[in-house]
Parts: structure tokens; sequence; C-alpha cells
């Protein structure tokens, strides 16, 4: 009976310390540490298509419309109808576009991912079995909740599927100004996991459902993961960057003293109105 | 114990430790529960925006050990700010405040506690931090940040075998950075040295207490003062996006600082202030 009590302790001691230990098995999640960057130089939504048209969006006949006038800005010199002129974030999905190199820290409760650009965004993907709130708070990454998936049956956690909806706006799909539907209704599922034959190589099939589009619009993008075990993350600061400044309804280029200048031919001044000095 | 007895405990204990050994990948119990919202804590009767030191007005109610080159910085700025002016306060046109005024902090703060780094993510203008915990030693060759660089170690103060306190260090920062709101300056050299002692109250695991120390050539002596967080007590807080571009109603043209009104247009932000030049467009002056 002594023995049997000895042995009964130590497999309660070390069930205790695997009850402890196990608050957090990281084990169990694929490892996506390190510093991540677009495997591709062209940051269209779509990375396998051409830029602007070339990416075939499925827009409807009024969001065509208004992309259309968009490039027509862009042709006359305005840059593109793209939140970030004005230090606006990008926000889902064009973030994941990953501008500036990404970070994704995999915890208990939720999946983060910081990418530095314009706002030093961090995509809180909640992954402790939540359903979607009664109050959340709208924003441009929009509020996302997600699934560990093993796909293969190995025991371990390979693919993360989210959703995420409850966004504000503008938002755009890209530089070239596709946009997403101002009723910000937006919804996104993404499948985010690790190239099976490369594992330094990490996948996002993203697909997006808006009123600004005719059918949910799937594209795949890539990142490569950094070979520097300590890489250094940039500082992206969007307002010591920026050539244009935004004032009432018209955007400005600022040239590199500092003036305002327009941005397209005969563009007028911003008003000096309540200047007292200026109405002389 | 009997030889039988001996093998059927190794037996299990060998079984058991299997996943132990995958399990202690990271072992949060290790560290303290840092999780959930954190935001400044209010101290009665202190008002107005947050002075760098909580419990004190910002401004010359700090009483901060500034040089008397500092010092009249700081009273320039704050005669400036009287007549409209911005002053020494560079976090008007969106520039992140950097370290250590970030650890205000404006918004709500989260702690990303993970084997190698501390994720210090804080919804403000532009102010998350990392701090390494893997035993790195300074970079050579790192860009200064606003934020600047962080090396962190953790304590087991009490001995109870589990982390409490988290020191930290932070150099390799730029500017412009002011302490506060009032343009109370750290020196134009960026050779600021911040430390850190941050572990949770004692008497109360919902408050957590940041003990700073700014080295800075803008001060006399080393300035420390003590912060304290309190936790949302939401098990699912709703955590906010701050913009700090949308809805700012501020810009700056050519070091001046104009306001924008409600329809857009822009205003000047001090008495007899003249409009900006506006020579690259042909009907400025008509």
């Amino acid at each position: 009976m002594h023995r049997w009590n000895s042995i009964t302790l130590q497999v309660i001691a070390l069930t205790m310390m695997i009850g402890t230990a196990q608050a957090f098995d990281d084990s169990l999640y694929p490892d996506l540490k390190g510093q991540w960057t677009r495997a591709t130089p062209d940051a269209s939504f779509d990375p396998s298509k051409p830029p602007g048209r070339g990416q075939q969006a499925p827009l409807t006949a009024e969001y065509q419309a208004i992309f259309e006038a968009n490039l027509r800005e862009r042709e006359a010199g305005v840059p593109p109808t793209w939140p970030g002129r004005t230090c606006l974030p990008p926000g889902m999905p064009a973030m994941m576009t990953a501008f500036q190199p990404m970070e994704i820290i995999v915890m208990p409760r939720a999946t983060f991912i910081r990418i530095d650009y314009i706002r030093e965004s961090r995509r809180r993907i909640f992954t402790d079995g939540r359903t979607w709130p009664k109050e959340v708070e709208p924003g441009f990454d929009g509020y996302s909740i997600g699934k560990w998936i093993d796909e293969d049956g190995d025991g371990k956690f390979d693919v993360l599927e989210t959703e995420t909806r409850y966004f504000s706006g503008p938002r755009a799909f890209d530089l070239s100004g596709i946009p997403l539907h101002e009723d910000n209704e937006t919804v996104i599922k993404e499948r985010i996991y690790l190239d099976k034959a490369d594992k330094n190589l990490l996948h996002d099939e993203i697909t997006v459902t808006d009123n600004a589009l005719t059918r949910p619009w799937t594209v795949k993008k890539s990142y490569r993961r950094s070979a520097d075990a300590r890489p250094e993350w940039p500082e992206y600061l969007c307002v010591e960057r920026s050539e244009t400044m935004r004032i009432g309804n018209e955007t400005y280029l600022v040239n590199k003293e500092g003036y305002l200048m327009p941005s397209k031919k005969g563009q007028k001044p911003p008003s000096v109105q309540y200047f007292p000095v200026a109405e002389r | 114990m009997t030889h039988r007895a001996l093998i059927a405990t190794a037996a299990l204990a060998a079984a058991l430790m299997l996943p132990l050994a995958a399990a202690q990948a990271f072992d949060e119990s290790k560290y303290p529960d840092w999780s959930g919202a954190w935001r400044r804590i209010a101290v009665p009767g202190v008002t107005g925006q947050p002075g760098y030191d909580q419990t004190k007005r910002l401004g010359r109610a700090q009483q901060a050990p500034l040089t008397a080159e500092a010092t009249a910085i700081m009273e320039a700025s704050i005669a400036d700010q009287a007549k409209g002016g911005q002053g020494n306060y560079p976090t008007y046109t969106c520039l992140s405040p950097g370290m250590p005024r970030i650890m205000t902090p404006y918004g709500m703060m989260e702690m990303l506690i993970t084997p190698d780094t501390i994720h210090v993510l804080l919804e403000h203008v532009h102010d998350s931090r990392r701090i390494y915990t893997d035993g790195r030693d300074w970079p050579t060759n790192v860009t200064p940040t606003l934020q600047g660089y962080s090396i962190g170690k953790w304590l087991d103060t009490d001995g109870d075998g589990r982390y409490d306190t988290l020191e930290v260090e932070t150099r390799n920062m730029r500017g412009p950075r002011a302490f506060d709101a009032s343009g109370m300056p750290l020196h134009a050299d960026n050779k600021t040295i911040v430390k850190e002692r941050i572990r949770l109250d004692p008497a109360n695991p919902n408050v957590m207490l940041n003990e700073i120390t700014t080295i800075d050539s803008s001060l006399t002596r080393p300035w420390t003062v003590t912060k304290r967080y309190g936790r949302d007590p939401k098990e699912n807080p709703i955590w906010t996006e701050e913009n700090c571009a949308e809805g700012n109603g501020h810009v700056e043209i050519r070091g001046q600082g104009y306001f924008l009104s409600a329809e857009g247009d822009l205003m000047p932000s001090r008495k007899g202030q003249e409009p900006p030049d506006l020579r690259y467009f042909t009907e400025a002056g008509k």
C-alpha cells in the first residue's frame, strides 16, 4: 500500500507539473516567429495580376465607376484614392499586403499581427472560442475571430482560419484605389498557413465579401521569413514621410521645402478666409 | 520501494515527461499575469492633460530637475501655447511622443509576454514597443527610433520561483521628444537612457507599477517617477482603435501650426498669425 501511495504521489506531482506547463503549449502551433515581408515586389491586392485595371476586381458598376474616376485622378497627377495619403491606415484587407515587415505572435487566446505601416497595426485574432460580440468599436483593422485547424491530423495546428467584420473606412484594396463599399459591411475570411515545402514561406488566402463586389474576391498572398533571427523593425511614421496634405476636401502636394503645391492643374489654393491679414 | 515499483514509477514518469518536455516550450506560469487592458490611473485632484509624473499637473508643477537651458525651452513653449501656439509639442502633428512619454500611457495598453520579447501594445499615436528579453546585448548598428531600443530582464525578487519584475533599459532614441504636452523637453542630443522596473502592485494585482528613471542631458540628475496603471475588469475588454490623422484639427506647414475649421478651412492658431506662403498657386495672389 505504501509502495503504491508513493507512485501515486509521484504521478500526481508530475501531472500537476504538466497541468501548469500546459497553460500554453506553443509546440502545438506552427512556428510563425520572425519577420515576414511580402514575397512579391508588386503591392497590388492580387499579387498574381497586374496592378490597376489588370486586377480585374469584380466590382459592381457603381464601384467600377468610382474606381475609373480614381484612376483618372491618378493619371491627372493626384495621388490615388487611398487612405494613406492622409495618413489613415489601409485597414483590412489591404494591410495584409504587408507594406512593411510583419510579425505574428501566437498567444493562448489570440494571435496578433503587427505591421508598422502608417498605423502601427496590431490585429487581434481571437482564438478563444468567442462568438461575435454585441458591442464592438468598428475599426480599420476590423474585429477578427479565428480558429486553429489541424488539417493533416498530425496533432499540431497548421492552419489559422479567420473571419473579420466590423470595419470603419474609407478603405481601398490597394494603391490604385480599388474601393471597398462605404457601408463598411465587409466580411473577410482568411486561411493562414506555412508552405508545406518551405517553412519560411507563409500564405494567406483572403476572400473578401463586400457590397462593392459582384461576388466574393479571393486572392493568395505570400510572405517570406527573414533569415535574420534578430531583425530590425523599422519605424514608419506617416507624418514624416507624407508628401501630401489634406485640407478640406482637397489634397495638396508638399514639396521638399515644405511649401504647399497644387496636386493637379488649375487647383485653387486652400482658403485663407479666416486670416484677417490675408483679407487686407 | 521494490524494484518492480521503481520500474513502474520510471515508466510512468517517462510517459508523462514526454508531453511535459513539449509543454515546457513556453511555461507562462513562470511569469506574472499581465493579461488584459491597462489604463493610466487618474489621480484625484490632478486635472488637465496628464503630466509625466501623474501625481502632479503638467508643466512647471512637475518640478522636473531641468537644466537652465531646458527650463528656458519649457518656458518658451508654455508662453507660445498661452498665445495659441503648440510650443515644443511635436505630437500635435501625429508624431509619436516616444520614450519615456509613451508609457504615460494615453490610451489602452496591452502587454504580451513571449519567451523572447515583451510586446507593449499602446493605442495612441504610434507608441507600441518591443522589449527584448532573450539575453541580447546592445546592437552595434540600429536606426534610432522615437520608442528606442529596449532590452529587458525578468527578476524573481521574492524568490518564489516566479518572475515578478521586469527590468528594462531603453537607448537609441531620436527626437523630437517631450516629457508631456507642456513641451518640457528631452535633450536634442537624444542620448536619453530610460530604466524601468515594471511589476504588479503587491497589494493589488490589478494595479501595475512602472518605476521609470530617465537620464537625459536636459536633466541635472536622473528623474524617477512611478506610474500606476489599472487593469480593465472586463474579461473581454473593448479595444478601441485610435488613428491620430482621423479628425486631427491641426496641420503644420513650414514649421507653423494651423487649425482646421469644421469645414476643413485653414485657421490661424494664434493671434496675428499670417496665412501660409502659397507661392506655388497661381491664384494665390488674387
